[in-house]
């Protein structure tokens, strides 16, 4: 199994969670990388991906965990000859199985594009939003793990994974709350991290240590 | 980046599905390359529709692939993106570059069917251009449109500097070459149309003389003509996303409601090994997981099994699929229906009765629908039918005929496959008299027959078990005639349907019929003289394009269908209908 770490920016962060499932397949048929596929009666391709960035935020640690024969490196290279700039991949990890970084996601570190200042949640954070028809107002304080001073940028640490927060929501919240403009297209995820045997880690710790 | 380009970065999540707005797809050709003239392309309908369009992905690549020339694109922005455009003051842009289409040398339109023409204006609008030619002057690039609507041009004429009637592939050069001679040169617009008259298939309607006619363009060396073997790939799921293979132009079957069928003879076809050289390419290039094949009628391809047989191993060695789509009931065989993967079957008979196939010419008997058994026996277990409601002559009984298939079929998976659970979904469009087929001519049914018609077969298939119906829409059927046999009085009535609302008329959800009565109304115009039959002795309006079959051969046919004499098909020898004298049909 070869995990390669990728970047979603420019176009490519136009391009959905669920459209990018389906397309990579297709890069690593034009890529030629050989893809396992499971037995059965449907087959598809073996293939793993770290939970969904929003549309519109630029990632650079993204994962897609592939079920191949082939070489780390050689995957990493074929990989970055057939994709555009905005996913280019920049590690290669090896591990014996599908290593489940989506599972095991607790957090995600996000620079926003404002400079960094307090954020006050001891009354809560609240945020309305649109979900299916309806509008629901929610208390997000709980999933903001924690800020940082980020060379000036305020940085931010979000629920990830099954309770998970997204970033463009923290980001009407502040610009509502505190008069900012933080626009999404300049949202960075920076790490992504899971929690392996109750210890929280980096998805490149985690894999650099996985067998 | 272009500050454009930065400005609809941050409109477009406030959008539907943004990655139609951004480019960026594998295999884009170079955009920086210095160049001497600058084309875009304009579809005027959604992005996922306009890049499943292989005529475009041909265009595009003959154009970068010329070392003075670049092409981009530019898709009509779904409603929700255009009012963005118009609140943020932003005028429609390409999509490589994100430039305003006024900047570019010419912008062509692919104009694929008549439900569009409002999409045209839509984007004409956005792109801050004026509709009319004659009001656009030296700062306005030359405006053009081409594609299967350009067999009548008449009614969005007045719109196009000059319209491309016929295959674009030499013919888009050609006035490349001439839009770039004329910048260096510094040629007038006016000048520029007068030598582009020259180019075969450029219409300029400014300046067709009384009695001339206008020769479609053809590609005579079909075997050798360009192919994008490094086609575009999208990054959101599009209508049809896969490799497409080209096998052939034209068709020989001669059906005579088929405007296609005519309009793209000669019928010239490619070997079965060049088709298989492109589709590995294709793949190799792409990824897709699917090779498809497109022509009018696939199944009569003469190379089909050697292409079937080239390609095999490599299918299997890239686990993709092979799709056969509509086959042709009288070429199917047992190997196609084993060979092609097993969801379901498509097949067009038409028309629900031997005397009204032989009309049509749709050279379909009762015996080969029994051919679909071998479909069973290969494992099958639904069907989708087309028909066509309202074709000339036809009475209650042939609507009926089209139950009697339905359980025919029935009867015969059953026979074969000892059960009772085969699905048939039967499509039924209405009859659309189109320009350049023998029924040119023909009136089409009024609103409520084809309401009483429809339901008649409703009725009639409701009793028969798992057979579902659909239908398309009575009155964008009505619009369709009116616009296709129409003449440059529909170009007002097409503004003021616009004015009044109209655009993307090809979405159920947008189509509003009472905008286009209306349309008419305030324009003095009776969208009767259009659906109606028209006499045989009448000027048509396109009677000044010369698409190689003769009106005479036409008319012919008319006749031949009012007597029940069906055609042979060209592939057991020319039926002299004129089409050759563009160009050899490589089939006889
Ligand atoms: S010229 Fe002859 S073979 Fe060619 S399309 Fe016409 S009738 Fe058929």
């Amino acid at each position: 199994m070869i995990v390669l770490k990728y970047v979603k920016t420019l176009d490519a962060r136009f391009i959905s969670h669920i459209d990018l499932l389906k397309h990579m397949s297709r890069i690593l048929r034009r890529a030629v990388v050989p893809v396992k596929h499971s037995q059965g009666f449907n087959p598809h391709a073996l293939i793993f991906f770290s939970p969904p960035t929003v549309l519109g935020v630029n990632s650079y640690a993204e994962y897609v965990a592939i079920d191949t024969d082939m070489k780390g490196e050689e995957v990493f290279t074929r990989y970055n000859n057939s994709v555009p700039e905005g996913l280019k991949a920049i590690e290669w990890f090896e591990c014996a199985k599908n290593p489940n970084i989506q599972g095991k996601s607790v957090s995600a570190d996000y620079v926003f594009d404002v400079d960094y200042f307090d954020v006050d949640l001891s009354d809560g954070l609240t945020v309305t939003y649109k979900k299916k028809e309806d509008f629901v107002t929610e208390d997000i304080s709980g999933k903001i793990c924690g800020t940082f001073n980020a060379d000036g940028r305020l940085g931010v640490r979000l629920a990830s994974g099954n309770n998970n927060l997204r970033a463009d929501r923290l980001a009407t919240a502040l610009n509502e709350k505190y008069g900012k403009d933080i626009k999404v297209t300049t949202i960075a995820k920076l790490c992504q991290y899971v929690l392996v045997d109750g210890v929280e880690k980096s998805v490149d710790e985690y894999l650099r240590e996985t067998p | 980046m272009n500050e454009y380009k930065k400005k609809i970065d941050e409109i477009l999540l406030s959008v539907e599905k943004p990655a139609r707005y951004v480019g960026g797809e594998w295999n884009t050709p170079d955009m920086t390359k210095p160049h001497r003239a600058k084309f875009c392309f304009c579809f005027p309908d959604v992005y996922e529709i306009g890049m499943s369009n292989l005529g475009l992905q041909i265009l595009y690549d003959v154009i970068n692939s010329h070392p003075d020339f670049i092409a981009e694109r530019c898709y009509a922005p779904w409603p929700d993106m255009g009012a963005k455009l118009r609140e943020n003051n932003l005028p429609l842009l390409s999509l490589e570059t994100a430039t305003p289409l006024k900047d570019f040398d010419v912008v062509g339109f692919s104009v694929q069917f008549e439900l569009l023409y409002s999409n045209f204006l839509y984007m004409l609008d956005l792109a801050n251009i004026p509709f009319y030619a004659k009001d656009r002057g030296e700062e306005y690039p030359i405006i053009c449109a081409g594609g299967p609507c350009a067999v009548n041009p008449e009614p969005f004429a007045p719109f196009c500097d000059c319209v491309l009637i016929g295959e674009g592939e030499e013919m888009d050069l050609a006035l490349l070459k001439l839009v770039a001679d004329g910048k260096e040169k510094g040629w007038t617009k006016a000048q520029i149309l007068e030598k582009a008259k020259e180019i075969e298939g450029v219409y300029v309607p400014s300046m067709l003389g009384e009695g001339e006619k206008v020769v479609k363009a053809v590609v005579k060396d079909f075997e050798n003509a360009p192919y994008p073997t490094k086609p575009l790939v999208p990054n959101i799921e599009i209508v049809h996303d896969r490799a497409t293979l080209e096998l052939y132009r034209g068709c020989a079957s001669g059906c005579r409601f088929c405007q296609a069928g005519y309009y793209y003879r000669p019928i010239r076809e490619r070997s079965p090994e060049k088709c298989a050289e492109y589709g590995k390419k294709m793949i190799d290039s792409t990824g897709f997981g699917e090779i498809s094949l497109c022509s009018l009628s696939t199944s009569d391809y003469t190379g089909l099994m050697d292409l079937e047989k080239e390609l095999r191993p490599f299918i299997e060695e890239k686990k993709i699929t092979f799709a056969l789509p509509s086959l042709r009931l009288s070429s199917f065989t047992k190997e196609m229906a084993q060979s092609s993967r097993k969801s379901s079957l498509t097949f067009a008979p038409e028309a629900g009765t031997q005397r009204l196939r032989n009309v049509i010419n749709k050279n379909v008997t009762d015996e080969e629908i029994d051919n679909i058994g071998r479909a069973f026996e290969a494992g099958y277990d639904s069907v989708k039918l087309y028909f066509m409601l309202g074709l000339p002559t036809e009475t209650d009984e042939d609507i009926l005929g089209i139950a009697e298939i339905c359980r025919r079929l029935k009867k015969l998976y059953f026979e074969i496959r000892h059960k009772k659970n085969l699905n048939i979904s039967v499509s039924c469009a209405v009859f659309i008299p189109k320009p350049s087929t023998p029924f040119q001519w023909e009136e089409q049914i009024s609103l409520d027959e084809m309401l009483r018609r429809q339901s008649l077969l409703r009725k009639a298939l409701r009793e028969i078990k798992g057979v579902s119906f659909s239908w398309h829409g009575a009155e964008t059927s009505v619009l369709e005639v009116a616009l296709a046999r129409g003449d440059k009085r529909l170009a007002p009535v097409i503004v003021r349907a616009y004015e009044l609302g109209a655009m993307f008329d090809s979405w159920t959800e947008y189509f509003n019929w009472d905008i286009w009565v209306q349309a008419f109304k305030d324009c003095g115009v009776d969208m009767q003289d259009y659906v109606g039959e028209i006499s045989e002795d009448k000027v048509l309006p396109w009677d000044f394009i010369d698409i190689g079959v003769s009106k005479k051969y036409l008319l012919g046919q008319r006749h031949l269908a009012y007597q029940g004499i069906t055609t042979k098909n060209c592939r057991e020898g020319c039926n002299g209908c004129g089409a050759n004298k563009l160009g050899r049909c490589t089939i006889t």
